[in-house]
């Protein structure tokens, strides 16, 4: 009688007793919270193509901006196609995208020569499916989804008069060369400067602002003739690669080294015989190679919907800026006497 | 509840003892144990459950952490950048000057131990550049045989590339550091953005305690093994530092990479909780027997199971206490039962408890208590009624009445005075069956009266001019009933006392009713003489006697207490014998009857009429 609530509870413990079912058992799946950004992404084709427009070809700056660009094809597997105008003429730039078009091209990265007149063409682009950014020098906002830009444009004009400023003990007669007039980002770069000259060095007095259409030529005869009409001048700031070295040349030619600094933005390797000699003091600029290779990466993760981040971390180029409109690459570099052997480009 | 036994137990037939037991203990520990195994095992249940779903979440915040933390480590390669005079060393690779050289190497490995061994990960134990056939290295302790070339990786293994930089662990390379630590390397190559060319390769060595770190807190608890292995089992950092390098097969077997399973390693149940890293190619699983949950519940356990015992213990003790509390006064009653069937009734019960036993003992009291007075009442009735017949008998075979009578009869007869003789034997005769017929002790008035007044009558022959007296009937006499004999012993008593004393004497009966206070009516027969009375003090002393219980012995020669008994007996208290008198002028003998017709009679002489059947034969020739 009363082994009965006994056994019967023996009976429940055999009963309820653990059960070994299969050899894996499920106690929570947690497969879901998975972030699904980190799967890798089905393209959606095979190969992208990814047209790159410089605003000019065939001067060292760009050709170098072209290794990158090639470098990140070839490291990101897409196509791309570098082509750019003889002159820096926004015309051209427009036939050029227009037969880029008709190549059907996924992506259309253009350093633009003006940053109105190219919008017609750009939203022809736009509108057969065609994602348009810029680099170097930007168009209209409404014109391309967004700009990558190498440096921050506040930051180099400021560091390129001050450059100057130094070489010229902050006094004395200036001049600025630059590319030609429609080129936003060198425009962006003026303005600053003189901002800078304002605001810091008012014993220093701006000339002359010259466009030299970024051919090494007629820079060198604009230099010459800025000596003749200011015979005062103490210093020359080249923006747009080749102004720099044809500044250089003529005050080497001049017999004038030490006597008028050349400062401003140009590649190492342009002047690297110039600042051993000391014809030019300082250059500053970014690596174009880095610039054409981020513009890829950037065209080839907008292919893939990855818009830029800021603070992201770009394979094979570093962190960089970006407030949503515009894509900082990072800091000038400053070429001297000093390191301008350890670059090579 | 049936046995297929040989004998099945009929829960009637339990002692009740059992029963009770048996009820209390189904009724408490059989839910006890139910609840209380049930609750263990849900509690155990939800354990698992939670546990189980607790780990895996702190399993992927520690890979997220890891993560974190290799991430850190993947930027440190970046800081070279920052540093012009690496990258001018890095970048320039002329033949130079053996001090230029050393100088540069100063530069390299101090640059290297500020940022690689200074650095607040302190599980770096050492980086090595390597560019252009130079190799810069900064460890924290000895190292042996770093034999890598100039960017030549070891074999691309399939471990993969930790976001920019690949991961190889101690069985791939030849690298030992003093003390043997197990380590893991990073490497990562450095390329100049600027000019976009190779500068040359860094290796990170990070001692596994990177990870323990990360995975201390989880580690800790006995028997948990942690591990990180890639996707195809490879096995990156084990706590087990032995199993780095090795290869678990059982991943290509597991449910799923995120979250926890049950499984059997080894023969023991595990519990595999596993997170896969979002940015790196690996799982981070966290394997613990279940045994390690169950531990805490297993004390649990045991402490709901010595107090379940503790429990079933006192229940029992309780159930067995209230048993015998309820058992034990009925078992006492029924030894005193079986004591009293054997004829004991003058036990004493002692239980005294307000429950249904102790109702039952009290009822019991009362009914033995009833029994004993009725019998006591009976026997004593029974006494007195027998004492009365007999005296009645007595009185009736009086021998000295017969002989007085007989000698009056005979005087009679020698005057030849037949008339007178005729009468008396009648009368004799009459007063013979009267008390012959002694088979109702009920009589009608008129019956008893007739006796009475026979008997005056028999005397008056014999005292003649002595003797008076008159009945007066004022009642109905023939259809109300009396006991028999109630009226003789008081005319006996006033004839003798009253002849001793007295010349003459004059008995006056009188019968009549009178109605009580509750508007009952009674019979009162009223027997008075004139005969010399009873003093106070006497008088006193009689009507004490009276009131006392008629059970009490006393002299059974005293008629009139007799007589005041058997009427008590009969009819209760308020019934009785009244005696007034005065000395010297008389005594008058009031007897109050209640008034009992010919149906009630039955009710009064039920218990009697088995008495009487052995007497049944002799009134039979007596007719």
């Amino acid at each position: 009688m009363l082994r009965m609530p006994i056994s019967f509870i023996l009976f429940l413990f055999i009963l309820s007793g653990c059960d070994h079912s299969s050899e894996y058992e499920i106690i929570y799946n947690d497969e879901e919270s998975i972030d699904v950004t980190t799967k890798p992404v089905e393209d959606k084709k095979d190969t992208y193509t990814i047209a790159v427009i410089p605003k000019i070809d065939g001067i060292p700056y760009f050709k170098a901006v072209e290794e990158g660009a090639l470098e990140a094809g070839k490291d990101l597997g897409v196509k791309v196609i570098y082509t750019g105008p003889p002159t820096p003429s926004s015309e051209k730039q427009e036939e050029i995208i227009t037969k880029l078009i008709e190549k059907k091209v996924d992506v259309i990265a253009v350093s633009a020569n003006d940053p109105y007149k190219l919008g017609r063409v750009l939203q022809k682009a736009k509108r057969k499916g065609i994602k348009v950014i810029t680099w170097d020098s930007d168009t209209n906002a409404s014109y391309r989804s967004f700009f990558v830009n190498m440096i921050d444009p506040e930051i180099i004009g400021r560091h390129v008069m001050d450059t100057l400023a130094i070489e010229m003990e902050e006094k004395g007669e200036f001049a600025i060369m630059t590319g030609s007039p429609t080129a936003a980002n060198l425009n962006t770069w003026i303005d600053w400067i003189q901002i800078q000259q304002k605001e810091y060095y008012p014993t220093m007095k701006l000339v002359e602002v010259e466009y030299t259409n970024e051919d090494i030529h007629k820079a060198y005869k604009v230099t010459q003739n800025l000596f003749k009409k200011y015979p005062d001048l103490k210093g020359i700031i080249g923006i747009s690669t080749v102004n720099p070295p044809a500044a250089a040349q003529a005050v080497k030619d001049a017999g004038k080294i030490g006597k008028i600094a050349v400062v401003g933005t140009s590649t190492p390797n342009l002047m690297n015989e110039y600042l051993q000699e000391g014809a030019a003091q300082t250059i500053t600029l970014w690596s174009p190679q880095k610039l054409g290779y981020l513009t890829v990466s950037l065209a080839k993760n907008l292919l893939i919907d990855e818009f830029p981040y800021d603070g992201q971390n770009i394979k094979n180029i570093g962190r960089i800026k970006f407030n949503g409109d515009i894509v900082i690459m990072g800091e000038p570099i400053d070429f001297t006497k000093g390191n301008v052997n350890q670059y090579d480009f | 509840m049936i046995f297929k036994g040989k004998k099945p137990i009929q829960i009637k037939n339990l002692r009740l003892t059992t029963k009770l037991v048996t009820t209390y203990t189904l009724l408490t520990v059989l839910p006890m144990a139910l609840l209380g195994f049930i609750a263990y095992w849900q509690y155990t249940k939800s354990i698992e459950e939670e546990v189980g779903e607790y780990i895996p979440r702190l399993v992927k915040q520690v890979n997220g952490n890891i993560e974190n933390d290799i991430q850190k480590l993947e930027t440190l390669p970046d800081l070279i950048y920052n540093s012009g005079d690496v990258m001018a060393i890095l970048r320039d690779s002329q033949s130079k000057k053996k001090s230029v050289l050393l100088h540069d190497e100063y530069i390299m490995k101090s640059y290297l131990t500020r940022t690689y061994l200074n650095n607040n990960s302190s599980h770096i134990l050492g980086a090595f550049l390597i560019s252009k056939n130079r190799t810069f290295a900064s460890t924290s302790l000895h190292y042996d045989s770093f034999g890598f070339e100039d960017g030549s990786l070891p074999y691309a293994d399939d471990l993969g590339l930790l976001g920019e930089m690949q991961l190889l662990l101690p069985n791939q390379t030849n690298l030992t550091f003093e003390g043997d630590p197990s380590y893991f390397m990073l490497v990562k190559p450095i390329t100049d953005f600027d000019n976009r060319k190779n500068l040359g390769t860094l290796y990170i060595a990070i001692d596994v305690a990177f990870f323990e770190q990360s995975l201390q807190d989880l580690q800790k608890e006995e028997n948990v093994t942690m591990w990180i292995m890639n996707k195809r089992g490879k096995i990156i950092y084990h706590k087990d530092h032995s199993k780095i390098g090795s290869v678990e097969k059982g991943i290509h077997d597991y449910p799923l990479l995120n979250g926890s399973f049950r499984t059997e390693i080894d023969g023991k149940r595990n519990l595999i909780s596993i997170s896969e890293s979002n940015e790196l190619p690996w799982v981070l699983v966290h394997s613990m027997p279940i045994k390690n949950m169950t531990e805490k519940t297993d004390v649990i356990r045991n402490v709901t199971i010595f107090v379940f015992i503790l429990f079933t213990l006192i229940t029992t003790l309780i159930s067995i206490f209230f048993a015998w509390t309820v058992t034990r006064p009925l078992n006492e009653l029924g030894d005193i039962m079986k004591r009293v069937e054997k004829g004991d009734l003058l036990v004493d019960i002692p239980i005294h408890s307000k429950d249904e036993v102790g109702m039952l003992a009290n009822s019991f009291r009362s009914m033995l208590a009833e029994i004993r007075e009725l019998i006591q009442k009976n026997y004593h009735i029974e006494l007195r009624k027998k004492t009365a017949e007999l005296y009645a008998l007595q009185s009736q075979i009086n021998p000295h009445f017969m002989y007085n009578t007989l000698e009056t009869i005979g005087m009679a007869v020698e005057e030849g005075d037949s008339d007178e003789v005729v009468k008396m034997v009648t009368l004799l005769g009459r007063m013979m069956r009267f008390s012959i017929s002694n088979k109702e002790s009920l009589v009608p008035i008129n019956s008893e009266v007739q006796h009475i007044e026979d008997y005056l009558s028999i005397q008056q022959f014999r005292f003649e001019d002595r003797l008076h007296f008159m009945i007066e009937k004022g009642a109905d006499v023939v259809n109300y009933y009396i006991p028999k004999f109630v009226l003789q012993p008081i005319v006996e008593n006033s004839i003798k006392y009253g002849l001793e004393k007295r010349k003459e004497i004059d008995i006056q009966i009188h019968i009549s009713d009178e109605e009580t206070q509750t508007g009952e009516e009674d019979l009162l027969l009223i027997v008075s003489d004139d005969g010399p009375g009873i003093t106070e003090s006497k008088l006193i002393e009689l009507n004490e006697k009276l009131r006392l219980d008629p059970m009490m012995k006393r002299d059974s020669g005293f008629g009139i207490i007799n007589v005041n008994a058997r009427i008590g007996m009969m009819f209760g208290e308020q019934y009785n014998l009244q005696i007034n008198s005065e000395y010297g002028k008389g005594t008058s003998v009031i007897i109050r009857l209640p008034k009992i017709n010919a149906q009630q009679v039955s009710m009064y002489v039920q218990g009697e009429e088995k008495n009487r059947d052995d007497t049944k034969g002799q009134d039979g020739h007596c007719r």
